[in-house]
Formats: structure tokens, sequence, C-alpha cells
């Protein structure tokens, strides 16, 4: 009885310090609708991946969300078409490397600056691997569930629309005596029936009042927040529940050399879930018993993969490519940490 | 087609009361001050102003409620669309209002001794605080804390510096079986973010009489002389062979029995 109370202490303590980021991330990603103009963005951005990539890293400085806040906002970028480098790098690298982590970090570390360095070079190099990787998938519709597939395509089909739609002649004045339908337009002019007025009207840009767009707001901070709060609860109640009833002495043992300490480390980021604007706080416990690559394994794979972000991953995801995502940051955060253990 | 918008109304209600059960649970939190035993007071201020927001935003969407009611509006919910049906409809509300309700009923335990023996009894302590480390030689030995002897012990690790000085120090009891019958280990919990990363720094003590009469988990405010004794390690990971190691002990002269404190953890 006494360890599930303390499993739900752990569970609600979790809780009540994701809850005020997740809720800024889902006011962020709410008010992304009003001043993000789409549009100009997506031609703004490089086409190529690699610097696609590289910019969606880098947004994480805008939108400084930790890993509870960052998933809202991905889906936004998803649903306003941006491509996928630069969603999936931003979702990897923004919790890791904007302001507030970095402050962090760097007060905590303050007698070893080179970890905060390591932290940033790790996560950004990562981040922009797995972006770039995923690019290759032009089309990111079969990796997203299948609702917010279905929303892209209603998407990618006004914007091709849009391409498509012919710019508006000018009304010429038709003289008597032509071929083809007529119908009567306003102030009595007449308006051949042709192409041009069977085309959809593009109704994106349809200006929305600004009580609209409150409603709008309201509703998608409503939704998101009830979603995503009710998969954190969950992942939340996992993470407490293996922290209390499976001994942390079980992980750590694990840790006795190079090798088996990193994938302990990482283990452990994945289990604690901790948010990562405090995790350089939390690994200080072990500064002095594990190893410095292994504590930037923890400090690089924690805001990248954890339990409770999982479950938020899987709003936009299929598991099949939380799967690719697990794996492969996994094993670049072991390849990089592992070798920084042996060079230096 | 009245089925559905009576379904949909009790749904838009329970989401309603979910966001609105967690701003109360929040405020709660805040206000009773039991917050000290869940997260870092760092945060205080980040949970009230989102208990405020939720606040407001359950008071938007029952606004926004009415507002539809009176003109039979049909909400077309884009972004309800846009969410895959991870949890079924109705899921996440009742899951929030769950855990908001168990959380409102219930008070946030204090971590105990053997949250202490199972996250492993360190020595040392890391120097997880934001302030800086004064060697504290201008606080006299008697009005240290636990956690300023630990610390201080951290930046001069002999404990012969130490023999001869008063301590007046407050904990929660730990007993370790490999330890003679009137020693106990007097620990409090340091947090850096939240109970989840809690973790327990203490002082051996040496009791006038047997641990026996002071149960594990009660709370001590202990009056004594610190001096040097050969002991058992404490941090016995399976893996290590216990030794026995020099470290610093309180000879206690005056065992005080004290309720829990309101904000037992130390930062």
């Amino acid at each position: 009885m006494t360890q599930i109370y303390s499993a739900f202490t752990l569970f609600t303590s979790l809780l009540v310090e994701a809850m005020p980021f997740l809720l800024i991330g889902v006011l962020l990603s709410s008010s992304l609708i009003f001043f993000m103009d789409e549009n100009t963005l997506i031609t703004k951005l490089p086409k190529n991946p690699f610097f696609g990539a590289i910019i969606g890293s880098i947004f994480g400085f805008f939108f400084p969300v930790c890993e509870c806040g960052n998933v809202p906002v991905a889906r936004q970028f998803l649903l306003k078409g941006l491509p996928t480098s630069v969603a999936i790098s931003f979702l990897l690298a923004a919790p890791a490397v904007n302001p507030i982590v970095l402050w962090s970090t760097y007060v905590a570390f303050r007698g070893q600056p080179h970890i905060v360095w390591l932290r940033i070079t790790f996560s950004l190099i990562i981040a922009i691997t797995i972006g770039c990787i995923f690019s290759f998938q032009s089309d990111p519709r079969p990796l997203l569930k299948p609702i917010l597939a279905k929303r892209l395509t209603v998407l990618m089909n006004i914007n091709e629309a849009e391409k498509s739609c012919p710019k508006q002649t000018k009304v010429k004045e038709y003289s008597l005596l032509q071929s083809g339908s007529f119908i009567l337009g306003e102030e009595g002019k007449t308006i051949k029936m042709d192409e041009n007025l069977l085309t959809t009207k593009n109704t994106n840009n349809i200006k929305i009042s600004g009580w609209q767009k409150w409603d709008l707001f309201i509703n998608n901070v409503q939704i998101e927040l009830r979603e995503l709060g009710g998969i954190l609860i969950l992942g939340s109640a996992i993470a407490a529940s293996i922290q209390v009833f499976v001994p942390r002495e079980i992980i750590l043992n694990l840790g006795q050399d190079t090798i088996t300490s990193i994938v302990a480390m990482m283990i452990l980021a994945a289990v604690v879930s901790i948010c990562s604007t405090v995790d350089s706080f939390f690994v200080l416990s072990f500064a002095s018993t594990f190893t410095t690559g292994s504590l930037v394994a923890f400090l690089v794979f924690g805001p990248m993969i954890d339990i409770k972000g999982i479950g938020l991953m899987l709003s936009i995801f299929k598991p099949k490519m939380i799967i690719y995502l697990t794996a492969i940051a996994a094993q670049l955060t072991f390849i990089f940490t592992l070798s920084y253990s042996y060079l230096f | 087609m009245k089925n559905i918008k009576r379904k949909e109304l009790i749904f838009n209600i329970l989401n309603i009361f979910a966001i609105f059960l967690w701003a109360l649970l929040l405020f709660k939190y805040w206000f009773t001050g039991e917050l000290n035993l869940l997260i870092h007071p760092n945060y205080f201020i980040l949970v009230l102003v989102s208990s405020i927001i939720l606040f407001l935003l359950s008071i938007a969407n029952i606004i926004q409620l009415i507002i539809y009611n009176q003109r039979n509006y049909n909400r077309n919910n884009s972004a309800n669309n846009q969410y895959s049906k991870l949890l079924p409809k109705g899921w996440a509300s009742s899951l929030l209002s769950f855990v908001a309700i168990l959380g409102l009923i219930t008070k946030p335990m204090v971590l105990s001794s053997q949250t202490a023996m199972q996250r492993g009894v360190i020595d040392s302590l890391p120097p997880t605080t934001l302030e800086t480390q004064s060697f504290l030689t201008q606080t006299s030995p008697e009005k240290r804390s636990l956690i300023e002897w630990v610390r201080t012990l951290n930046a001069y690790p002999e404990p012969d510096t130490y023999t001869g000085q008063p301590a007046n120090i407050t904990g929660f009891v730990v007993h370790f079986d490999h330890l003679p019958d009137n020693y106990i280990y007097l620990s409090r919990f340091v947090l850096t973010c939240c109970a989840v990363d809690a973790y327990p720094v203490g002082i051996l003590v040496e009791l006038p009489k047997s641990r026996n009469n002071f149960p594990v988990d009660s709370w001590l405010e202990i009056q004594g002389i610190m001096k040097t004794e050969i002991l058992p390690r404490l941090d016995s990971f399976p893996s290590i062979e216990t030794k026995d190691k020099r470290q610093l002990v309180l000879k206690a002269k005056e065992v005080k029995v004290i309720p829990t404190p309101k904000n037992p953890y130390d930062y």
C-alpha cells in the first residue's frame, strides 16, 4: 500500500511539474494558428532537406519548450505543411537546444562547461541527421497517424488548388454573337460560364473575424490540452510505477564500465522522464560515480526520447515511426558518447 | 440528431469539468503548501499561473458553450478531427478528472526511508544547489542544518576536522542493519526539481540507547557533539564488498521526537 501511495505521489509530482510546460506548449502551438502565415513561411524555407533540418533544430531557440510542449508545436508545424525534416528536427532538438535548458545545464555543470557544449553539439547533430534521414520521405503522410494524414491531404489539396488555380483574368466585355453559355451577373453584366467559374474558390484565405479567431484558439487549446493531458497521465503513471517498483540500483549497477554506463544512463533517462529544463540537476547526483560520456548520453537522449514523451509523440506518429526514431536516436547517442569517452 | 447533440453537450461539459478540476488541483497544492512535497520552489509561481490560466480557459469554454447552444450553432471542430483516436472519445477528460479528484482528496506522501534505501544512500552531496558553495565557516557549527553539514563535509571530507564541534540537526530515521544497534542514519531528502529526483543525504548518529526506541521514518531533533569513528560503509552496492571507513558521527546528547515538518525537503 505504501508503495502505491508513494508511486501516486511521484506520479502527481511528475504531472504537476509537466502540466505548466504542456500548457505553455499548447498555448504556443494554438497561437501559431494566427501568427504564422504558412504560405509565406513555406516559400521562405529552404527546399534543401539539410538546411531545412538545421532551421528546424534552431527553431527551438525561438520556441523554448521542453519535451512536453514541443509535441503540440511540432504537430502544428506538420499541419501547416512544413517539410518533415523541419518538423522532426524541431521535435528532437527543441527540448535540448533552447536558452532555458542551456542556461540550467551551464548552472548545474559550472565546473565542466564542456558538458554544455557536448550537449548542444550532439543534440544538434542527431536532430539534423534524423531530420535528413526522414526527408527522403517527401510525403510525410505514411508516417503520421491516419487522421493527421487525412487532414494534411486536405491542406495539400487546397494548396494544390491554389497553385493550379488560374489567375483571375479581367472579365472581358463580350460582344454579341458569341457561342457559349452566359449567366447574368451583377449590374446586368453577362458573365461567360466556363471553367473559371466552376473552380472552387480558395477558402483558405477568407478573413476570419477576431471573435472567430479567439473561438478557434480557445477550442484548439482545450482539445490539445485534453488529449495530450490524458496521454501525459498515462506516460507519467508508467514512469512513476517503474521508479517505485524497480529499484534504481538495478539500472545503476549496469554502469560498471564505459560502455554499460552509457547504456544505463540512457535507460535511466528514458525511465525517469524528467523535464529537460532540470535534468542537468538530476544527473549531477551521478556525476561522482559516472563518466562524463554517460552523463552527456543522459542529457542528449533524455530530452529526445522518454516514456512520458513517447505517449505524446503517439499523437503525431504511427508506432512504427517512433520505434525508428528511438532506435536511431539511441544508436547515434551511443556512438557519439562512446567515441567521446574513448578519444578524450 | 437530438441524441447526437445531447452526447456532444455531455462530452463538452465533461471536458470543461476536467480542465476546471485541474485548475482547482493546482491551486489547492499551491494554497495548502503541499507543493513543497512535490516540486522545487522555483516552480511554484509557474504552477499558480497555470492554475489561473486553466480557470480562465474553463470560463471561456463555458461562455462558448452557452453561445453555441443559444445560436444552435453547429460546431465544426477541425481540431477535434485532427486528433487521432489515441484514447477513445471521452477517455482523456475522464482520466484527467479522475486523477484530479484523487489528487484533491489525498495528500501527497512525504518520501520515506523506504525510498531512501531504494534510491541508494550516498555519503556525498552533489553540488545541486544554485547557491554558491560557500565554505560556511561563518556559520557556527550548532546553527548548521543537516544539509549544510553534509555540504561542509563535501568541501572538507576529513572527519577529524569536526571532532568536538557541537551540532543540532533534524531529519528522519533510517535504520541500517549492518550498523551496531545504537546507530541510526539521520537523513533528509534534497530536491532539485520534483519528488521524482529527490535523493537522500544524511549523517550517522550514535544514540544513547538502542535504535528500536526510534522507529523508522520518525522525525528527530538531535543535539550532540561530532566525533570520528570507523564504521561499515553505507553505500553498500551489492557488488562492492562492504568495507569499514572512517566516518563523521554525531554522538547524541539530547534526542527530541518532533512532528514531520511542513516542508520536509531541502534544496
